[in-house]
């Protein structure tokens, strides 16, 4: 049985309760870091822990916190990306439900390292329960003396703010959310400038994933080293990966980065549903590119999807069976992508449109060949195009789908 | 200043600046749409990408600043490739709307649409459906499926008017520019949307359907509706051989200058055009009668003001000037009636002040005051009144008297004169108390220069032809001047508003620097 | 409303606004709350917003109409939102909206005429691994087939 740190309460009964989490050790890294470390110590020590992003982008948090100008007469935030919008993922919601103080010490903990006084937790509008349960867990964290003024008598300050989404999936993009966050409809900003420099109110902003912060307790309390042998060398510490789909067991699992994927789906996962065929794989939230069933023999961790042509991501696991019509997939990926565009740039906003409507087309049965090369051709004018990521997201997994399985959707074609 | 190669040419660009500036500095243009010299760079039409040496992404030049070394690739395969799939996506939801649409002949789409290569669309879904004709001002119309959601319209309203009329409701490819309910676009720069719009999303009521942008000639000219001066085109319509057309001006576009206008004009300068064909006078009339000759009533008037000289009656003459008149009109003025004649009672009547506001129009409606107190003329109060029994030559400039007294006064007042005067653009109703009337031309249909209101001396060069007999007040005060035969040898060497500005600048401090 | 519970109203979102360092991130707090209170987000409501908050109206329903869960028209009581994205629609999501468009007699983006239930279809929910889910109002529901839809149904009042 794989150890387990991140999802270690996970099951225990009212695990999210202060008195439950304290009396599980809860805490104890954020006195640590409060009482006997200084900033730069904790800074050095998430950045030798090779901690990667885990909303998706993978980048390294701690290079990321350096980046925040030292010496700024503005104040500096904290935003929690909570927006978990990206299809096949539920890890952060696990981790707030079950386990919110985690996430609030992994808040602490880094908004003493960087000297952030305000973090705003940006989740998404749907997960309305648990940003109630959130703002529990804060009121307990404050009766506690571990939120608000002089944090465990070191003369830190720290208010933590709940603050929901309204349904966009484009708020999960970073510059969205702080645009959200202002007041203003979800869109994406032009980088540089990076958000360390100029984000919440045009003032120095870090914005981690849930996951990523939940993370930072353990590197404090058992040490870099510890958590790069949780995982590899450039790749520290576990993932949740959550699977779904056509498996016996879908659910969260608590797993070393590098695990196969194989091992992932077939053990962990207990394996396809009802005896059905693999057919593919998505491996990191819908935006990744697709796996064939040939494909899926590789370790899960960020470098190696990279090599397979695909990405980590959110590490959420995606089966699709042998009975599943890939132009159904395609269809789903469109219409997503094309009702979440934000509007702002032209290749996303026409071009997402546009495929879905030839896919709707060719679901009727009106598609030609020359449809299927159109909408390679527009995913690729998309592609390194567009002013976030989103258009990215749209047109990596609708070409993998075009490329791999061209096949089969030309078995929908009217002929 | 930083040294960066575009296309291969190398170029000196200024430090801070982002690439599409710096190329257009040095000549080379690149195709963008959202980007606008006023706003920030917004970075969403994705037209103006282009390709560094180095970097792996095509890059917005829009938004990218220079760096010393950067090799810049403004026409490389993949740069055209890329602006070609931006365009096919901007036509693919764009209503074929050309043979109806005021743009046509000045849209951005179409320009670059031929400039990259008239492709066939692949486009073979529906459109998506938006509103048409969204009345959005009291002079604008929005056409919602025209728009490429550039936001130049929103933006301008947002940081320049600072009225936010506008804004983007929905999102994606449904997204749409509109106003908040019936709350219409009604600030005084709501026509300079119209010349953002790089399609005809935003067209003028003003304009709709009036004319073919191709047929309009555009000259060079300065407003004179307040003394801002503010830099515009005048677009005319040169005519149809066989039939005539109901307007000769059909708009007015601003002319860029940093210096005194920016990018913009106000709307009252912009739709205020009516002055320059509508109620012209255009013929000579001498009581009652219409007359051939400016010369033979020129001569007359000399001769009036000789003889009253001779008779040492030159106290009784009165001259009414206004500021609409040019440098050069008023430096005659000044030299011939209050220098060689030395009358006393030379006076302005001018258009009422009216309401400024913060930006570009001024209170006052004039566009040269500046340039009549450089000139040397003081402010003296016109007892309009005392006139009927002071005076037995009067002698006025403009059409402005209407605007200040009421007819009846007029009336009253120009009774008692015994010979009236009046050289005026305008048909007014007071035309009848004058026994001769002089048509002029107005700022458009002559040469000079106006002071503006902060003291900026602008050269004006004729935009339109003047039509039927009127002069500019230049010429009929020149002719006066030799006619009249005093200081003969001053007023022979001046032949033009040329030489009267090189005069100007030999004697007035103030205008030293105009040519 | 009356007086009494529109200064309540008016506390609540005072106090909202208190929390932040500019007023203007309480944009999307204050519609949920006005959304809760008055079931959508008509002009009246945008108007107040823009007032309490020192900005122009049109910024308001600049905010309404790009996300998705602020309404700005009525909706039934219940608001049954059937996830249509990826593993849903693998586990069998379009036959639930097929059933509970049956059952409630509505097409997708209706409301019964009792005014009792809106049917939508929504984009992930961020219940995967409960496939296929769906959320009614704020509760989500997993794991559904024809009966428990039924159960759930026969559970609302």
């Amino acid at each position: 049985m794989e150890e387990r740190y991140l999802t270690k309460l996970f099951g225990l009964e009212n695990a999210y309760r202060i008195d439950i989490y304290l009396n599980s050790g809860g805490y104890e890294a954020t006195r640590k870091a409060l009482k006997e470390m200084k900033p730069e110590e904790i800074l050095n020590e998430v950045k030798r822990a090779n901690l990667r992003g885990r909303g998706g982008a993978g980048f390294p948090a701690g290079v990321k916190w350096g980046f925040v100008p030292k010496n700024v007469d503005k104040p500096k935030y904290l935003c929690v990306n909570a927006d978990e919008g990206e299809p096949g993922t539920f890890k952060d919601r696990y981790i707030m439900s079950h386990d919110p103080h985690l996430l609030l010490e992994g808040i602490i903990i880094t908004s003493y390292c960087v000297g952030i006084h305000q973090a705003f937790i940006y989740i998404r509008g749907e997960y309305e329960r648990i940003a109630q349960r959130l703002e529990e867990a804060i009121t307990e964290a404050y009766e506690m003396g571990f939120l608000g003024k002089n944090i465990l008598e070191t003369g830190f300050d720290l208010e933590v703010i709940v603050h929901r989404g309204a349904g966009a999936y484009i708020c999960g993009e970073e510059t969205a959310l702080l645009e959200s966050l202002e007041g203003k409809r979800g869109h994406p900003r032009l980088k540089p400038p990076f958000p360390a420099s100029v984000g919440l109110f045009q003032c120095p902003t870090v914005i981690n994933n849930v996951e990523t912060l939940s993370n930072v307790p353990l590197i404090i309390l058992n040490g870099a080293e510890w958590f790069q042998k949780r995982g590899l060398p450039k790749d520290g510490g576990t993932r949740i990966f959550g699977v779904s789909g056509m498996v016996e067991r879908p659910g969260a699992y608590e797993l070393p980065l590098g695990t196969s994927l194989k091992e992932i789906i077939f053990n962990h996962a207990g394996g396809m549903k009802e005896g059905k065929k693999l057919k593919a794989v998505i491996p990191g939230g819908l935006s990744a590119p697709i796996l064939t069933a040939e494909e899926i023999d590789l370790p899960m961790d960020f470098d190696s999807l990279v090599e397979a042509k695909s990405m980590l991501g959110s590490a959420a696991i995606i089966v699709i069976d042998e009975e599943t019509s890939m132009l159904d997939v395609l269809k789903v990926v469109t219409k997503f992508y094309s009702h979440e565009s934000c509007g702002q740039c032209t290749p996303c906003r026409v071009g997402n449109s546009w495929i879905n409507k030839i896919v709707k087309r060719m679901v009727r049965g009106e598609g030609t060949r020359e449809d299927l090369d159109n909408i390679a051709r527009l995913a690729s004018n998309i592609l390194a195009k567009t002013l976030c990521p989103l258009g990215d997201a749209a047109a990596m997994p609708i070409l993998s789908i075009v490329k791999k399985f061209r096949k089969e959707l030309e078995s929908h074609l009217r002929e | 200043m930083v040294k960066i190669f575009i296309d291969g040419k190398q170029v000196e660009a200024k430090d801070g600046s982002t690439i599409l500036k710096a190329a257009e500095e040095a000549g080379i243009q690149i195709p963008h749409l959202c980007y606008h010299p006023a706003f920030a760079p917004e970075g969403s039409c994705r037209m103006c990408m282009v390709e560094i040496e180095g970097l792996p992404k095509l890059e917005l030049s829009c938004s990218t600043l220079v760096r010393e070394g950067l090799k810049i690739s403004t026409t490389s395969p993949r740069v055209i490739e890329a602006r070609k799939s931006v365009l096919e996506f901007l036509l693919a939801e764009h209503p074929l709307d050309c043979p109806i649409c005021d743009k046509a002949g000045e849209c951005k789409l179409q320009d670059y649409y031929e400039e990259y290569g008239f492709f066939e669309s692949q486009f073979k879904e529906e459109k998506e459906k938006k509103s048409k004709k969204v009345r959005i001002g009291k002079n604008l119309i929005l056409d919602q499926e025209r728009c490429v959601l550039c936001t130049r319209c929103v933006r301008f309203l947002r940081e320049i008017t600072k009225s936010e009329e506008l804004g983007v409701f929905e999102r994606g490819v449904r997204s749409v520019v509109d106003i908040y309910e019936k709350d219409l676009i009604e600030n005084n720069y709501s026509g300079n949307l119209v010349d953002l719009c790089p399609g005809g999303a935003i067209t003028d009521v003003d304009f709709r359907f009036k004319t073919r942008t191709w047929f309009l000639r555009s000259k060079e000219s300065i407003c004179p509706l307040c003394s801002r001066g503010c830099n515009i085109f005048i677009q005319y319509h040169p005519g149809f051989p066989r039939f005539e057309l109901p307007k000769r001006v059909y708009r007015i576009k601003p002319r860029e200058n940093p210096e005194v206008n920016g990018f913009w004009i106000c709307d009252q300068g912009r739709y205020g055009y009516s002055y320059l064909d509508e109620n012209r006078l255009f013929e000579i009339v001498q009581n009652g009668e219409r007359k051939q000759e400016e010369q033979g009533i020129v001569k007359e008037i000399a001769e009036k003001i000789r003889r009253m000289r001779y008779a040492n009656r030159l106290k009784r003459v009165a001259v009414i000037l206004n500021c609409w008149l040019s440098n050069e009109e008023l430096f005659l003025a000044k030299k011939i009636f209050c220098e060689s004649l030395k009358l006393e009672k030379v006076f302005f009547v001018d258009p009422p002040l009216g309401k400024g506001d913060d930006y570009l129009l001024t209170e006052d409606r004039s566009p040269n005051r500046r340039g009549a107190k450089e000139i040397g003329f003081s402010y003296k109060p016109l007892d309009f009144n005392a006139l009927q029994t002071e005076v037995e030559l009067l002698v006025v400039f403009g059409p402005f008297l209407t605007e200040n007294f009421i007819l009846a006064e007029i009336k009253s007042v120009l009774d008692k004169i015994e010979t009236k005067i009046l050289f005026t653009f305008k048909k007014n109703d007071f035309l009848r108390f004058f026994e001769t009337v002089l048509p002029t031309a107005h700022i458009a249909e002559k040469e000079g220069s106006l002071v503006n209101v902060e003291g900026k001396v602008q050269i004006f060069n004729q935009a339109l032809e003047p039509r039927g007999k009127s002069l500019p007040e230049w010429k009929i005060l020149l002719d006066l001047a030799k006619e009249m035969s005093i200081d003969f040898n001053y007023y022979r060497q001046f032949s033009s508003p040329q030489d009267i500005r090189r005069e100007m600048a030999k004697e007035i401090p103030f205008f030293e620097n105009m040519k | 409303m009356s007086p009494e519970s529109t200064a309540s109203l008016k506390e609540k979102m005072l106090r909202i606004i208190s929390r932040y360092p500019r007023k203007e991130a309480a944009l999307l707090p204050l519609l949920h709350l006005a959304q809760r209170e008055f079931g959508y987000i008509s002009t009246l409501e945008e108007k107040m917003i823009a007032d309490i908050l020192g900005i122009k109206p049109i910024r308001v329903r600049e905010a309404v109409t790009f996300y998705t869960m602020l309404n700005r028209k009525p909706l039934g009581k219940y608001h049954i939102q059937v996830c249509t994205n990826i593993t849903c629609s693998l586990l069998g999501a379009e036959r639930l909206i097929d059933y509970l468009k049956e059952r409630l007699k509505i097409e997708v983006g209706e409301t019964t005429p009792d005014k009792k239930f809106t049917l939508s279809e929504v984009e992930c929910l961020g219940a995967c691994e409960q496939a296929p889910s769906m959320m009614i109002n704020f509760d989500y529901y997993g794991n559904l087939d024809k009966k428990k839809i039924d159960d759930i149904l026969k559970s609302l009042e």
